[in-house]
């Protein structure tokens, strides 16, 4: 396959499947409809975490601040300014963003496992704010106005919208040269900074993208839930569910988080009378998976393929 | 008078915090691991005292506690051997996603099992009392955690450095494939660190339960305290660790006392995230990392 057509169906696939998915919409019913926004969720937060934890190699406990900021950025929008939807979810992915870049700037000082327990100190200490803090109605629920008048079937439109958008800028940053500085910054830092890479310079439009993708998250998100509390959206738990849905399915790979949020949003929706267990499945399976097969499934079900075709190929020769 | 008895109660709640982070302090100074399910063992050590506790259908919890203790170090033993250890020479995230996925692993058994409701607080006399000197009111069970603090510190270091124990620790640490080819074995000796920082850990999660309230879910917040604590006594040091408790201690009765007790995580942890970001590799440690 040559490599432009590889690039067309890259972008190409994604599209068409978001274009029938999203014309279908209506006529999905509501259940329906709620489900996939909450797969459509998760594959963006963690595809949008992947970005920084799995290309990045940098272990954010931290990304529970997006998804608080852009919900909470997109109620408290549409409560005083009373704008559209649209903008409104563009402003709160905007400032997600921002506040990216604001946490990334001290944090890309850190490495390994300091970066991780930074992040959570981050994740932790803004709940802390934020549980306290008036302007967020502290530790009450902040309603959407708009909610109401959303159906689920739009709701699910926007959640595929977004996933769209995660899918194309993604692959289309994974596959720039920026995405290769990034790679070669995680697999070899002294190596890269040796031909001229900058770390900062290199991290923190990802980690901008990264805070975007995942505010815009939060605020459809927002649109899903029809209120808000910060025990709800500051929760570390996206973090950690971010991170089980990589590392299971594949850290740093395109499809790693797609399969990983497949898996693990369907385990929970069987188990959801049992949740504790489903979440105890989850990270025993997360411990296996980075002992025995550590390139997680995406990887092993590479291996498994090449090992297949390479035993072809040997046989032919014979 | 009001400023003396924040900053005594401060220093004294930091005894109890260098207990809690002692194991962190260890395992990191040995194995280089960033061990992110300490808050989750502390925790555990707690639950598992409790349990016994009923079993035995009675019992002082700090004596108790040493059974927990002498359990959780038995538990983790395997776990360090045989999960972590493995992983650990893929580099350094594969081992903290193990842990933290431990982490994970028992905060949600500890919820299947005990529901995710505070344990119930045991009604020992030392647990509540509280001294005043003259003027100076002293928690009896913070005092307690600052000695067993002290006791630790010093054990630990005289097993680390006097005995041969302390020798092949000291000799992994320093190159783990020389020790390795001087006839030590190196997993061995990480399991047993990991045991002894679990064991230390147990204890201290029965000091905490004895002066907070503790749910399976607090472990991620001491955690935070502990490394806290770990990053400003100087990353593996263990007297440092007595010192960065103080200052924690001391830092959160400020703050409880000027700003508001509701904010006294947003300002411990703040404080952890601005010495990482103006020091990452630690307040005293002079080695710099390349």
């Amino acid at each position: 396959m040559s490599t432009r057509l590889k690039s067309l169906l890259s972008y190409g696939i994604p599209v068409v499947i978001a274009v029938v998915l999203y014309v279908t919409a209506q006529s999905v019913d509501r259940a329906m409809a709620n489900d996939f926004t909450g797969l459509f969720l998760l594959m963006t937060l963690a595809m949008a975490w992947n970005l920084v934890g799995g290309f990045g190699g940098q272990f954010s406990l931290g990304h529970s601040i997006f998804v608080g900021v852009g919900s909470y950025a997109t109620a408290v929008i549409l409560t005083t300014l009373g704008w559209p939807l649209i903008p409104t979810v563009l402003a709160a992915a905007v400032m997600s963003a921002l506040i990216g870049l604001l946490l990334a700037y001290p944090l890309l000082r850190l490495r390994g496992p300091y970066l991780a327990v930074g992040s959570l100190g981050m994740a932790v200490a803004s709940y802390g704010w934020m549980i306290n803090w008036n302007f967020t109605k502290a530790s009450q629920a902040y309603a959407i106005p708009v909610s109401g008048q959303i159906s689920l079937q739009e709701t699910y439109q926007y959640a595929t919208i977004l996933l769209l958008i995660a899918v194309v800028s993604i692959v289309a940053l994974v596959r720039s040269p920026l995405g290769l500085r990034l790679v070669a910054l995680r697999d070899n830092e002294a190596g890269a900074a040796s031909i001229g890479v900058k770390r900062v310079r290199t991290l923190l439009p990802v980690w901008a993208l990264s805070g975007l993708l995942t505010g815009a998250m939060g605020a459809v998100y927002a649109l899903q839930s029809g209120s808000l509390t910060v025990d709800a959206t500051f929760n570390i738990q996206f973090s950690l569910d971010a991170a089980i849905v990589c590392v299971i399915g594949g850290l740093g790979t395109l499809s790693g988080p797609v399969i990983g949020s497949i898996i693990i949003y369907y385990l929970r929706k069987y188990a959801a009378d049992f949740a504790n267990y489903a979440l105890l499945i989850e990270a025993v399976v997360l411990v296996i998976v980075v002992r025995f097969f550590p390139s997680g499934l995406v990887g092993l079900a590479t291996k498994g393929y090449r090992s297949i075709t390479s035993r072809r190929t040997d046989a032919s020769k014979k | 008078m009001e400023f003396v008895n924040n900053a005594v109660s401060g220093l004294l709640l930091g005894g109890l915090y260098a207990v809690a982070a002692l194991g962190l302090s260890l395992v990191f100074g040995t194995m280089k691991l960033v061990n992110l399910a300490h808050g989750q063992l502390l925790i555990l050590g707690a639950y598992l005292t409790a349990m016994l506790i009923g079993l035995f259908g009675g019992g002082d919890p700090l004596l108790v506690g040493v059974a927990a203790a002498v359990l959780l170090a038995v538990v983790v033993y395997p776990l360090q051997r045989y999960i972590i250890t493995p992983v650990m020479a893929q580099g350094e995230e594969p081992p903290m996603t193990v842990t933290f996925g431990i982490s994970v692993v028992i905060t949600t058994l500890l919820i299947i099992v005990f529901t995710s409701s505070p344990l119930p607080t045991w009604a020992v006399e030392y647990a509540t009392t509280q001294w005043d000197l003259f003027g100076i009111r002293i928690r009896l069970i913070y005092l307690i955690a600052t000695v067993i603090a002290l006791v630790f510190i010093l054990a630990l270091m005289w097993l680390l450095k006097r005995t041969a124990f302390g020798r092949q620790v000291r000799a992994a640490s320093i190159d783990a494939e020389a020790a390795g080819l001087v006839g030590i074995d190196v997993k061995k000796t990480y399991a047993r660190v990991m045991s002894m920082s679990a064991f230390v850990a147990a204890i201290a999660g029965v000091l905490i339960a004895l002066s907070f309230s503790v749910a399976p879910t607090t472990g991620t917040g001491w955690l935070l305290r502990a490394f806290t604590v770990v990053v400003i006594g100087g990353l593996g040091s263990l007297p440092g660790t007595l010192f960065g408790g103080f200052i924690v201690g001391l830092v959160e009765a400020a703050g409880a006392a000027w700003v508001g007790p509701q904010y006294r995580d947003v300002i411990v942890f703040g404080v952890l995230v601005v010495i990482l970001l103006v020091r990452p590799n630690g307040l005293f440690t002079k080695v710099a990392k390349a």
